[in-house]
């Protein structure tokens, strides 16, 4: 589509006599030299993209070692993903728990925050890139190793509980906290949706604040009447991002468990799970249906998420 | 902002996984340079004092066969095997390659390692230590380094809490037990008296003062009274405060060795291979010793074994079959190789190797060495290589372990359940 788009309205301005869909001899031109520009992308996605999904959509119906050649075994490894592998079921437990609790989390703390940095705070280029730094940080392998020392047996959360005479635990390598300073970890790396929430608040037109305030309307009133309605394009589009991206979720639980997914099972998402299914205990055949099947998800829940769009997101420009 | 476009980025991930066996393929052959000479591609994974060690070593090597070049790819441990497999997968195998034990049957099993009987020389090299890199009477691998699973000990430590070394020849794993509490209460808390380990070799040994053997073909051969016993020591430890709670355990378990209790001076006892003494011993800056694995009561073996540290092996792909044995042999048996590496790849396999360099090594490895020679007469036979799909034991062991030390499964639940996931595993 884009592309098309692209070219048609340099066609109308160079030759709009004749305007219309036929082509002339210089568009024709101009498409073979933009096709010809596209080309390296073209081949880049034929083979780095394209290629490799199909790939690993035939293995994933193969048993395939990686040391010698894939055979064919049908559906084995979908239908023993589903009945003979609790493993399998429990990561997809673990992921689902960490994404529907901390993505909400997340938004609402990245919306507090750009609501807050939105009342005109001076030095607000400042602060933006302070609480954006998590987000370029949060996915790293050193953010991972420091959360392992801020929440181990002796870091500086039980350091700190001790001043209160508390005596805690090993957070990351207990199986009822684990997940939870993982969560943690995700929730803090708010700075991307909050630039994104923050862009947004500066579309609205403060005419209807002051429309509203004229009418009475307090701050409560006029972040639930004029905000978050105008807002919901903006929700709707970080809470589509963020839901794949936390679903996809590696870096984090691999180097806090040491590769694992432990303590007994209780950080290991999807894709670790994938990862050591194929590359540790050599079932690469596995781990490609295991993507399809988290592929599926994915995209089935971005469906449905934009099918219930419909009734809750409102465009401003749209009547 | 369509639709389209996100499943295109979910797709994406999809792809990423194969994107990497793709992209792995058609590289050099390493086939025949300019001036007839050779390139052979050699992968191992270590520190990087290593790779120097090893780089010295290959340079030695090209000096003595100046039409073979050999050229080393280094990776860390952690990434090693799946490097190792993409490459293999994208038939682009390095012709020389450093396997350890639990890998070498997912490797010798599947075809892609070569049989070197005839073309290396290992006549130097313990005949039972020779043959776990032997698979039904074909020697898919050398072993270059030997080692030992033992405990190791902070004697400063254990006197400072008020208590004596153990008589290692006689102690029993209630006097571990015993002897771990008491440094924990000797100190104040300060020094924790041991460290747990969920080292398969622990368990292999544990088994053999009871006259089981871990493997038996491709089943596991342990009762779960065994495992049972094996987990009840390791409960009291904790109740006794011998070591510490399962979360801290957990946390500690799953650093190395210089950031363990013992590396940190915060520990005075841990079981590891004998090879990471050296670590250990300069993480501490303390002098520490080994000593024998406590046994049971009435137990007529103390269940040790030595192990390959490492083996070397070749690709059956490789085009140059003669010069990555003639590389092999110079790595194992030659001194010049051994005074370079020393003991960096486990004590030298190779006896004449270990005879010329011993008095070079370092002192912690000196101690393994002597420590080894005392003990060798009770050692049990090096077991053979554990079966395809191991990999998967140390992870399923701890796993199944810590669900049991936190108190989620009851021991006999976690140990039908850990027998039947292993032989699934093996078997698959």
């Amino acid at each position: 589509m884009a592309d098309s788009v692209a070219v048609k309205p340099r066609d109308a301005v160079t030759e709009p006599a004749r305007g219309g869909h036929r082509s002339t001899k210089r568009s024709r031109r101009e498409a073979r030299a933009a096709y010809l520009f596209l080309a390296p992308w073209f081949a880049g996605l034929l083979v780095i993209t394209i290629g490799p999904i199909v790939a690993s959509l035939y293995l994933s119906f193969t048993d395939y070692s990686l040391l010698d050649e894939a055979t064919w075994v049908g559906w084995d490894n979908y239908v023993r993903m589903f009945t003979q592998d609790p493993r399998f079921l429990n990561s997809l437990w673990v992921t689902t728990v960490y994404v529907v609790v901390s993505v909400p989390m997340q938004l609402a703390f990245a919306l507090g925050l750009a609501l807050v940095l939105d009342r005109g705070l001076r030095g607000l280029p400042f602060y933006r890139s302070v609480f954006y730094l998590p987000s370029l940080l949060g996915g790293s392998v050193a953010i991972a190793i420091l959360w392992r020392k801020v929440f181990g047996a002796d870091g500086l959360v039980n350091a700190v509980l001790a001043i209160f005479g508390i005596q805690g635990t090993g957070w990351v390598a207990h199986p009822d906290y684990a997940l939870g300073t993982l969560i943690l970890l995700h929730v803090w790396t708010f700075g991307a949706p909050m630039i994104i929430f923050l862009a947004g608040l500066r579309q609205i037109p403060s005419s209807y604040y002051e429309a509203a305030a004229v009418d009475g309307a307090g701050p409560v009133r006029q972040f639930r009447a004029i905000t978050l309605p105008l807002l919901t394009p903006i929700i709707f589009f970080n809470l589509v991002l963020e839901l794949i991206k936390s679903f996809q979720s590696f870096t984090q639980a691999f180097i806090v468990s040491n590769g694992s997914g432990g303590p007994a099972d209780s950080t290991l998402f999807y894709t670790l799970y994938l990862y050591l299914q194929g590359f540790r205990d050599y079932d690469m055949g596995y781990a490609a249906a295991m993507a399809w099947v988290l592929m599926l998800i994915i995209a089935g829940l971005t469906a449905v998420n934009f099918l219930a769009s419909k009734y809750w997101v409102f465009y401003g420009d749209t009547k | 902002m369509s639709s389209g476009k996100r499943k295109w980025s979910a797709a994406l991930l999809a792809a990423a996984l194969l994107a990497v066996t793709a992209a792995c393929g058609g590289g050099g052959d390493g086939g025949e340079g300019a001036g007839g000479t050779v390139t052979l591609r050699f992968s191992y994974w270590g520190s990087d004092a290593r790779q120097k060690m090893t780089e010295e070593a290959i340079a030695k090597f090209e000096a003595k066969n100046p039409t073979i070049k050999v050229e080393g790819e280094f990776s860390d441990f952690d990434s090693y095997y799946e490097s190792l497999s993409t490459k293999v997968a994208a038939s682009d195998a390095p012709d020389v390659i450093q396997l350890e034990i639990r890998a070498l049957r997912e490797y010798a099993d599947r075809g892609t390692l070569a049989d070197l009987s005839s073309s290396v020389n290992a006549a130097d090299i313990d005949a039972k230590l020779l043959a776990t890199g032997a698979i039904d009477g074909k020697q898919f691998a050398i072993p270059n380094g030997a080692n030992a699973f033992s405990l190791i000990v902070n004697p400063a430590l254990v006197e400072s809490s008020g208590q004596k070394l153990p008589d290692d020849t006689t102690w029993t794993w209630d006097d571990y037990v015993d002897l771990a509490s008491k440094i924990t209460s000797g100190s104040d808390g300060k020094v924790t008296g041991t460290q747990l380990s969920w080292n398969p070799a622990y368990l292999e040994i544990y088994a053999a003062q009871k006259g089981e053997s871990f493997y038996q073909g491709n089943q596991l051969a342990m009762s779960p009274q065994t495992i049972k016993e094996w987990w009840a020591i390791m409960q009291k430890l904790i109740e006794t405060k011998g070591s510490p709670d399962a979360a801290k355990s957990a946390e500690v378990g799953a650093t190395s060795v210089d950031q363990s209790l013992l590396g940190t001076n915060t520990g005075a006892m841990g079981m590891w291979w004998s090879n990471q003494l050296g670590a250990a011993a300069s993480a501490s800056g303390q002098n520490l010793e080994l000593l024998r694995m406590p046994k049971l009561e009435g137990a007529t073996t103390g269940g040790m074994f030595m192990q390959p540290a490492m083996f070397l092996a070749a690709s059956s792909q490789s085009e140059h079959a003669a010069e990555a044995a003639k590389f092999i042999d110079f790595m194992i048996n030659d001194p010049e190789a051994g005074q370079i590496i020393l003991s960096d790849r486990g004590l030298p396999a190779n006896a004449k190797v270990l005879a010329a360099v011993r008095d070079k090594l370092p002192e912690a490895d000196q101690k393994t060495l002597a420590f080894l020679e005392e003990a060798k007469s009770e050692l049990k036979d090096p077991p053979a290589a554990p079966p395809k799909g191991a990999s998967a034991m140390e992870d399923i062991l701890t796993r199944y372990s810590e669900e049991v030390m936190f108190g989620r499964m009851t021991p006999d639940d976690a140990a039908a359940k850990l027998i039947a996931e292993a032989n699934a595993s093996i078997a698959g």
